[in-house]
Formats: C-alpha cells, structure tokens, sequence
C-alpha cells in the first residue's frame, strides 16, 4: 500500500489518456516549488535550474532560479535579472526578453537567498524583514510585483511591507508583515472582499479580517481564500461552482436528486442553514470573507485556489478539496464537483500525509510525504 | 445576449453575467428516431471543406499557443486519417470521445475568458475560440450519431456567447439540425392563430394600471412625416406613441405563443428569473423557449422574462416577421448598427426606472404594458443606484415610491401610458422608463443613434 513520497499532479492534462489517478512527478526529490500555468508547469528544484513540463517543455537558462508562468509569457528570476519571454507555438522560450529588469547586487543576493533550499515543508519562519529588497517569493519582487504578461511590473507602496502576493484572474491579494490583507482589481464577482462588487485600483484594506493577522493567503480565478495565524480558512467571492464550499446553484441543478442524497448520508459536513431551507440557501457571490468550518474542525495549514476549485492542507498532514472537478483536479477519482470540503483519501492510503499544495487553473500538485498518517478514510 | 451587452447600452446589466456555461441539459426530446444519422451528417459535412487542410482557424495572436493546439488536435480529430471528413457513425469512438474532450476544452477555457472583466472587454478573439469550441462540439455530437437536441443546444450557446466563425458555421448548422429534430406537433391547420386566451394569466400580482391623468398622458399620432417627427420630437426629445407604423408587420397577424413555440421552441434562449433586475434573488439562465413557455408563460408560480435579447439574430424565420421603423433613418448610424431586442414574458414582468444611451422605438406586438417616463433633466430627483453598475437605475419603486427615504420622488414629473398591440413608444435617449407587463407581451425594441 505504502507509496514513495514526493510531488503529486492531479487533474488536467493536455495529452489524452490522463489518468484521474495522482500523477507522481519525476526528481520529486529535489523539487522545491511547483509553478503551474493551464497547458504547462514549472518544477523549481534545488542545485539545478527549473524545468518545465506539460505542453511546454523548454530548457531555462542555467541561472534561472524561480519562474512565474502563463499561457503567454514565462517570467524568470535570474541570477542578475528579471525577465519575461513569449510563449511560442513549439519547444523553445529562446526569443528575445520581451521585458527585462536588472537587479542590484543587494537585490540579486536577497534573491538568491530566498530561492535557497529550506525544505519546503509547511509554514516556514516569517521572511526576515529586508527593507525594500526583495523581500519575498514570486510574484513579489523588489518594488512592487511581477505579472506574466504586460505590463509585467507593477510598484507596490514600500510601507504596505509586503509579503506574499496572490494574482487571480482579475483581482490581487496581499499578505502584509503582522498579517493584514489588501485586495484591489476587478471586484464583481466579490473576490476583493470589501464587501461591494466594485473594483478598486490601489490596494485597500480588507477590512472585514482586521484584527485577525493572516498567515496564507490565496487567489482562484475570481475568488479568494486567507489563513489565519490560528489556522481558520476565510473564503470569499464567486460560489458558481461551490469553490467557497457554501451551497451552490449551478452544483444542486447538474445533481440533482443524487445530491440531495449525498448530503443526507454525509454527517454534518455541509452548513446547517443549507440543510434546513435547501432551496433558499444559495450562494452565488459572496463579498466579505466567511469563516470556513472545516470538518471536524481541522485547522488549516496551507490553502490555494484554482480557477474554479480550492485545496487545503489540515495541520494533521489532510488534503481537502471542493469546487469545479470536471478534469479530476479535486482528487477523488472522478469528475465531480463539490460544495462541500472532501477529504482526498489515496494519500493517506499510501502512507503519505500531505505537507504542501499548489493549485494550477484545473489542477492540484500536492506535496506528500511518507509519516504518521491519522485516520484513513477506508 | 452578448451582443446586447457588447455594445455598452441599454438596461443596466453590468453585474451581469454571461450566462452559465453548463446549465444541466433541459428535458428535451430525445433525438429523433425517424431522421438518419447518416442523411443528417451528410448536410453537416456540405457545410464544412472537404479535407483538413481548407480548415483555416481564425483567431489572432492573442489566442496562446496551448489553446491553439486544442483547436488544430480537435480539427485532426474531425477528418479520417489522410481523407475527408469521418463517415458517420463514426468508426472511432476513440476518437468521437477524444474529439469531445478537446471540444469540451476549448469551451471550458473560453469560457474562462469570457468571464474575464466586464462583457465588452472581452476580446472577440475568445467569442470566436467558444464559437469554435461548440461547432466541433456540435459536430462530434452529430458524428456520434445522437444527442441532435444538445447539438441544437451547443450551435445555440455559441450563437449567444460566441462570434462568427467559419462565415457564420453555427448559424447554417442550425438550420440543417433543425430540419432533422422532430418538429413539436403542430396545432391542426386553422388552430394555429386560434387565440391562446389573448390573456393567459390575469395578474394577481401585479395591481391594475394607475390612472393616468391627462396631463400626463403621451400624445399618439397616426403615421407622422419623418420631418414632423423629427422636429417636433426627435430634435427636442420628446416622447410620442406612433401608430400605424407597424401594422403591415407580418408578427401582427402571425404571431401568438403557439407560433413562437412551433418556430423557436427547441432554441435556447437567456431567461431573467425573478420579477426586476434590482432584486436580491433575480438571476439569468438559459433554457429552451419551449420550457420558458411553459414554465413562464403558461404558469404562474414565478416570474421569468425573456428580456433584452438579440433573438431576431438568433432566428432569421422571426426576423422575416418584423422591419425597421422608417424613423431610424433619421439616425447617423447603418442600419445594421441598430440594435433590435426581443421582450417576451407573461404579466408581471418589471423594468425598474432605467434609462438607456440610444434613442429607442419600443414596438408592442403581443399584449399591453404599462409605461412611465421621466425627463433626464430631472434625474436627481430620482435617485440613481451610486456605483457604475447599477448608477443608470433608479433605487425608487415607481409604482410605490417610498417618500421618507426619496423625498424629491414626489416633486418628478412623470408621463405614462398603456401600450397596446400596433403601437410604438418613441422613447428619447436617456430618458427614464419604468416598465410592466399587463399580460403575456410581446415587444420589440430598437435602439437607434
């Protein structure tokens, strides 16, 4: 039963004959980061350069050491540089920089500092503070942020003390030193959180979460989700496909009868208000954060967000999923989608227990290591 | 509905959305037992090149390259190896079901894109790529041999979501697909103008019409010149019912819910449900006309409204039916730049006070609606929602105005009239209309420059 541990892929896949079943990827070992975009991804590893895989398969300049990627443009932080390139129909990412920014001497070390190894594993130390260098992983660069298509560079205001920085489809998240959250773009679908459905351009305060310091932070096409210090999941935006797991519409229509029935059979998962006035309970937007119960009340440790679905890590090594599954991106072995948290059993099956995950549009990579499994779900 | 919202006028619709991607399939029919599969694709295929290689994807260069291999992989997919277009039934089903995913792909990805900032945004690149995403959808649907009333349905969402590919492909598919469905039975000959009850439903809801007092009543004038119109209420933007202008219109006499229903029953349409768009609990869906009839039309548990829709686009055979009101010539624009909406639903039916950009004609072809307009110059007494979605929609209930919170309501001036069949409202640009249903109506609006 046991399995060997390392970097899983679930969910969409270019190539025909992809599997529902999670795809462990080669020199797990090494990998540090997984950067995923919709037709491809990027495995950041230690001691070598990144590579790509999926339906972009480049090589990286040798001193790349972390990359940002899109469906048009795959952003690269070098040893001594930022710089964007244009996807091209076929394998190579060899044309000229369509953007390109230096970086400082004091700049490049505080880069490469943070792009070393430090096992990956759950939350890590706060980053130490660095000024106005870079002060933490992609998107964030010094100044302001990165985006993987024009205009590529945005500044960011050096008293916001940034510190992880979350791009959706329209909106941005960010995760300031002592945990307060800032949202601004697009807003219609409520993913900014201020609890209006209009956009903002600068960054503004979610002020819904002040007073409860934030440790994670996530964006989903046009939703959002945060952690906080004491692992409680806040979700918020659009619910069309139950992505915030509250009761949704368009899930109760395309189930139907056999829904109704999963919930009945399924103990005390869902909100109680859905089950009480089924049909009065949906959520299509919701515009200031909600308190996510997980169940049994497990605390969170790491949440991310696709297009159309969310994944969260449990402090007890649990993967959960809910959302858009149409191509198996929540893990259960089918192409369901789900309103409700759905714990995905094969991991602790395997012995595995999951440390870490990263959702791209229609997929979940998942960090899973052998160790202590809890409950399984068989 | 995409177009009606690419152009950025209109009734406030900017918190809406496109409609859902993937409604749950409708309880259509089941596809047709008489027609073959082979007659049916042998249509299909006249309409498309005959090989692989007179297939020419148009979209720019925005369209990245991942989702351009999905669209050269599923174009592969539609031709036999080498040869022509796959016979049907189709050998493979390896490769209908291949063709599928792709298609289902392209539709998702789109579908993505198309959600992406608000409608007129939306480059028309990506309205091409969902186009495209649901005539191979359609197409493998069709090789496959069955399922002809989701075909139907995927030619009809990329009618509305899409832009025209393949010189207009989904629009001819339809055509071929329709005459291969199983028409719905028609009503023995004679039956078909038999009135429906000219009231189907009387509105328990809905109070009856206000009095209107003469001094707030429109002037009706009987086919005016184009010159007595335009200067006497184009060019100081007056209101006016004309009449007489429309009753050489072939909808007077033809149309009726059965006829609707026998012409467009199986298309799928946008549905506003809830009673005004201002509402909590109002959304959009798409369904097919023969449901919004009977679940909206000949029952009265909801409200539904087939509103603010481009359905003369949509179906040609009802377009032949109506024609532009000469007045618009008075206008700068084409005339194909005259944005022509269709208004169908049962009484009941609410337009909150609203104004629009273009100067409108609002032609009443089936049942009454009660109107009230108001000046533009007295906007600030009718408290416009803050924000851009909503700021060209009045926050009062006209038809029970709550004076405490919107005192200066009182003091607006209002006209107001009951629109019959045969008659049309010139509504100026900008001018404030607020709109219900006395029974199952019928209106046609053009919006015009």
């Amino acid at each position: 039963m046991a399995r060997e541990g390392g970097w899983f892929q679930l969910g969409f896949r270019l190539e025909e004959g992809a599997g529902l079943e999670p795809a462990r990827l080669g020199a797990s070992g090494a990998i540090r980061a997984v950067r995923p975009s919709w037709s491809f991804f990027g495995l950041v590893a230690a001691g070598a350069p990144p590579v790509l895989q999926g339906a972009l398969r480049a090589a990286l300049p040798s001193d790349c050491r972390d990359l940002l990627p899109s469906e048009t443009h795959v952003l690269l932080l070098r040893e001594a540089a930022l710089e964007a390139r244009r996807v091209e129909a076929g394998p190579a990412l060899d044309g000229a920089p369509a953007w390109r920014r230096e970086l400082r001497p004091e700049e490049a070390a505080a880069a490469g500092e943070r792009a070393a190894p430090d096992g990956g594993t759950g939350r890590g130390p706060e980053p130490r503070c660095l000024g106005s260098l870079l002060p933490a992983e992609l998107p964030l660069v010094p100044g302001g942020y990165v985006v993987p298509r024009p205009d590529f560079f945005r500044p960011l205001a050096p008293s916001l003390r940034a510190r992880k920085l979350a791009l959706g489809h329209e909106h941005v998240l960010l995760l300031c030193a002592g945990g307060a959250l800032f949202a601004w773009g697009g807003g219609r679908h409520g993913q900014l959180g201020h609890g209006e459905l209009e956009g903002v351009s600068e960054p503004q305060l979610v002020e819904a979460l002040h007073g409860v310091p934030m440790g994670e932070v996530a964006a989903g096409g046009w939703h959002s989700a945060s952690v906080s210090d004491t692992g409680d999941l806040y979700m918020w935006g659009w619910n069309e496909w139950g992505q915030l797991a509250l009761p949704s519409k368009t899930m109760a229509e395309s189930h139907g009868a056999t829904a109704v029935n999963a919930e009945s059979s399924t103990p005390a998962s869902g909100s109680s208000a859905q089950q009480e006035s089924p049909k009065a309970a949906f959520i299509s937007i919701q515009a200031f954060p909600a308190l996510l119960d997980m169940p049994q009340g497990a605390d969170v440790s790491k949440v991310s967000c696709g297009s159309r679905h969310t994944a969260a890590v449990t402090q007890t090594g649990d993967l959960y999923t809910w959302g858009w599954g149409k191509y198996g991106q929540l893990g259960h072995g089918d192409t369901a989608s789900s309103d409700q948290p759905k714990k995905v059993c094969c991991f602790g099956d395997w012995g595995l227990v999951v440390v870490d995950v990263v959702c791209g549009p229609w997929t979940t990579f998942t960090h899973a290591l052998p160790g202590k499994v809890g409950k399984t779900c068989s | 509905m995409a177009g009606s919202r690419a152009d950025g006028g209109g009734r406030p619709r900017g918190s809406r959305e496109p409609p859902p991607a993937c409604p749950g399939p409708g309880p259509g029919p089941g596809p047709g037992p008489a027609a073959s599969p082979r007659a049916l694709w042998a249509e299909l295929q006249a309409l498309l090149p005959g090989t692989r290689e007179g297939w020419r994807l148009e979209c720019g260069e925005r369209v990245e390259s991942g989702v351009r291999l999905v669209l050269q992989q599923a174009a592969d997919l539609l031709y036999a190896e080498g040869a022509g277009l796959a016979p049907s039934p189709s050998p493979s089903p390896s490769r209908s079901r291949a063709c599928l995913r792709l298609s289902n792909v392209l539709l998702d990805y789109a579908w993505e894109k198309l959600n992406v900032g608000t409608w007129r945004d939306v480059h028309e690149d990506w309205r091409r790529v969902y186009a495209y995403g649901c005539a191979f959808k359609a197409l493998c649907l069709c090789r496959a041999g069955a399922a002809w009333p989701e075909a139907l349905r995927t030619c009809d969402l990329g009618l509305l979501m899409g832009a025209s590919v393949w010189d207009n492909v989904l629009a001819r598919m339809v055509g071929v697909l329709q005459q291969h469905l199983p028409r719905p039975e028609r009503a023995p000959a004679g039956d078909a103008k038999e009135p429906l009850p000219k009231r189907i439903r009387k509105s328990s809801e809905s109070p009856e019409v206000p009095p209107i007092k003469a001094e707030e009543r429109i002037l009706q004038l009987h086919c005016p010149s184009l010159e007595h119109f335009r200067d006497n209420f184009l060019l100081p933007q007056k209101p006016v019912i004309l009449e007489g202008i429309i009753d050489h219109w072939p909808c007077m006499k033809k149309w009726s819910v059965e006829y609707i229903r026998q012409v467009a029953g199986s298309r799928t349409v946008p549905v506003e449900v809830g009673s005004r768009y201002t509402d909590e609990e109002w959304s959009q869906t798409l369904m097919s006309v023969d449901d919004f009839i009977s679940q909206y039309i000949e029952n009265e548990n909801h409200t539904g409204y087939l509103a603010q829709h481009q359905l003369f686009e949509q179906i040609p055979e009802l377009k032949r039916d109506i024609s532009i009101p000469d007045y618009c010539c008075l206008g700068r624009g084409e005339e194909d730049s005259i944005t022509v909406n269709a208004w169908f639903g049962p009484a009941g039916t609410v337009s909150p006070l609203h104004q629009d950009p273009q100067q409108n004609f609002l032609a009443q072809v089936m049942g009454q609606k009660y109107l009230r307009l108001c000046s533009p110059v007295q906007s600030e007494k009718l408290y416009p929602h803050e924000g851009h979605l909503l700021h060209n929609t009045s926050q009062v209930d006209v038809e029970d105005p709550d004076l405490v919170k919107f005192p200066r309501f009182k003091t607006a001036a209002f006209q107001a009239c009951t629109l019959s069949p045969g008659q049309v409202l010139f509504i100026p640009a900008k001018y404030w209309h607020y709109v219900r249903a006395l029974d199952t109506s019928f209106s046609v609006s053009f919006w015009w420059s």
